[in-house]
């Protein structure tokens, strides 16, 4: 028994723990901490009398308008349009919504997204190859030969300082803040959210292509180099194939992302199911905030869905 | 290398080619191919839908004439307030700290919600209550609200709270810690699901009840992972920390809009940069943890 005993001591001090890691955790617990204590939190808001009444008169307010207490009023013509309850009318209200509003800002929102992320993964597979140390380096997977002059060395590694700085500038600003500022810049059209959403993920692929094109094989490359295949034509016929497919993963991963975030943008005034939430919330129709909402969510769910099939079909392949 | 010269430059071009189209053999390259071109595509035709030309992309002169004053403002961010000469210097540097220290405490804040949240919503769908009748409905419904909670993002969730509750910093930290929670919860489900099962299978078979062997076995098998994660929705939270300040709370984001707003382009820049070192000090925080609890 004893022996045992000192057998799983053994294996308890030998299990690998990092300091960094527990130091990182008790960290952000004091933070999390120091977060509840010091952030103003009035608990009060939802447990007091008047907050529980606020949220019971919103949840009220949620209800589609025929469903809601007393006469259904027809919200366009003022006149009772029907009993309170009336189901066919909850319906026609839904449809009517969704043909004037939601269907053609659901497809807004669908094509700010794609456009958006379409531009981020072209720009951040450029900028990822400038900022690969094994592909922006004087002799690019072939060590041996002629040892690369000083001002050879320094301009590769100006490139790369270049790429990395400008990919952290670029993901460090949130995508929100970015449309806040290009708006101004560029007045109201859809080129603020698509820009915004493409600069921030550009960043984010950029970083992830990198890495991306840093770990992939070099067998392929270094043969090409050896039989005198130029940068270029390393990066076409060697780099290309390898890391797109483990790039496209991280695309459309981050596809799912700016189909989140197509909404939101949306609050700052353009027309996407966003501008819709915001234009019902300042309307006081909460009835419609809701639908708005849920036909955002269905599109997040359906854009993760359509982006774990590809997924799934490029992994496979 | 004196080999190397001899072969022409035409067997050189051949070689090259020979091997490009040996690299290009069918399989997941052709699959990549298509996804790429498809994407393509489908990015162009939403240029296309939304009337976006290279045009759009030209400030007009107003808009020149702003992005002018803005950008030119880029390397002399504010450190004393740009409209009171009275404030004393470094006042408005300071005050962006102060903004800073509310990001990171509403984040944290919201973050250890979320992970309670998350934690629960995961192992419930993670299968914790066995594989039973019972246990298969409770997976089912922490997969759901998971769902749920995460389709709707923390801007719209403050939206709906700040409508029902009124504005208070609490609000702020649920609408960001509610889709969290069902982020993490998919994502621990996901990580538990994927860590290896022999530990759990040999306590299943020495009698140990589905929580038992999930809470000794399959946990710790998965906890790094989850760790790392949790690490990097910390520095998702802070962006969203950030930008809940354009809603009114006394995060980065609400001073970034008030100085905007006031034409201070100097002090915009002085939050910019606070906001983006606050980011990058966690993305390499962050990014330093994920490679330690990974080995």
């Amino acid at each position: 028994m004893r022996e045992r005993d000192r057998e799983i001591a053994a294996l308890r001090r030998d299990r690998p723990c990092s300091r960094f890691v527990r130091t990182s955790v008790v960290l952000l617990a004091l933070l999390a901490l120091a977060g509840w204590l010091g952030s103003g939190f009035s608990p009060g808001v939802l447990t007091g009398e008047r907050g529980r009444a606020n949220a019971l008169r919103f949840l009220g307010e949620l209800r589609p308008w025929p469903l809601q207490e007393g006469v259904a009023v027809d919200q366009n013509a003022g006149t009772p349009a029907g009993p309170a309850g009336d189901l066919s009318l909850t319906w026609r209200w839904a449809a009517r919504l969704w043909r004037e509003q939601d269907a053609a800002a659901l497809l807004n929102t669908l094509a700010i997204s794609v456009a958006a992320v379409g531009l981020a993964g072209a720009a951040g597979a450029l900028l990822a190859l400038g900022a690969a140390r094994n592909l922006a380096c004087p002799c690019p997977f072939l060590p041996g030969g002629r040892s690369p002059g000083r001002g050879a060395r320094l301009a590769w590694a100006g490139v790369v300082a270049a790429s990395r700085a400008l990919l952290v500038g670029l993901r460090a600003i949130p995508e929100y803040v970015w449309a806040f500022l290009l708006l101004a810049l560029l007045g109201p059209t859809a080129w603020p959210l698509v820009l915004a959403l493409a600069l921030h993920n550009a960043g984010i692929l950029g970083k992830l292509g990198a890495e991306v094109v840093e770990n992939t094989d070099a067998r392929a490359p270094a043969a090409l180099r050896a039989l005198g295949a130029r940068r270029l034509q390393v990066v076409v016929a060697a780099i290309y194939p390898l890391a797109m497919p483990r790039f496209l993963l991280f695309f459309f991963y981050r596809w799912e992302t700016c189909v989140r975030e197509a909404t939101v943008l949306g609050m700052l005034g353009m027309s996407s199911l966003g501008f819709l939430i915001a234009e019902a919330r300042a309307r006081n129709r909460y009835d419609e905030m809701v639908f708005h909402i849920a036909v955002a969510g269905l599109l997040v769910i359906a854009g993760e869905v359509v982006s774990a099939l590809t997924r799934r079909f490029v992994r496979r392949a | 290398m004196a080999n190397e010269r001899a072969v022409s430059a035409r067997d050189r071009a051949r070689a090259v080619r020979h091997a490009a189209c040996s690299a290009l053999r069918p399989g997941s390259f052709e699959a990549a191919n298509l996804v790429v071109l498809v994407a393509a595509l489908a990015a162009w035709a939403s240029l296309w839908h939304l009337e976006l030309g290279a045009a759009g992309l030209a400030p007009g002169s107003g808009g020149m004439q702003l992005a002018r004053d803005f950008f030119g403002a880029a390397l002399r961010p504010a450190l004393a307030p740009v409209a009171d000469p009275d404030a004393p210097p470094w006042s408005l540097a300071l005050q962006a700290l102060r903004a800073a220290a509310m990001t990171v405490a509403l984040a944290a804040a919201a973050l250890s919600m979320a992970v309670a949240g998350g934690l629960g919503l995961g192992f419930g769908a993670a299968g914790v209550f066995g594989t039973g009748r019972v246990g298969r409905a409770i997976a089912a419904v922490c997969r759901v609200l998971a769902l749920t909670v995460r389709s709707v993002h923390e801007l719209v969730w403050a939206v709906l709270l700040l409508a029902a509750f009124g504005r208070d910093e609490l609000v702020a930290a649920i609408a960001i810690a509610l889709p969290y929670a069902g982020v993490l919860g998919r994502l621990f489900s996901e990580m538990v699901e994927e860590a290896p099962r022999d530990a759990a299978d040999a306590l299943a078979q020495a009698g140990a009840a589905p929580w038992q062997s999930f809470l000794w076995a399959r946990l710790p098998r998965a906890l790094p992972d989850m760790l790392a994660y949790v690490f990097y929705r910390f520095e998702c939270a802070l962006r969203s920390s950030a930008v809940l300040g354009f809603f009114g709370f006394p995060t980065l984001g609400y001073h970034i809009a008030a100085s905007f707003e006031n034409l201070h382009y100097a002090e915009v820049w002085t939050y910019l940069y606070v906001l983006a070192a606050l980011v990058l000090a966690v993305d390499w925080w962050s990014g330093r943890l994920r490679a330690e609890a990974r080995r």
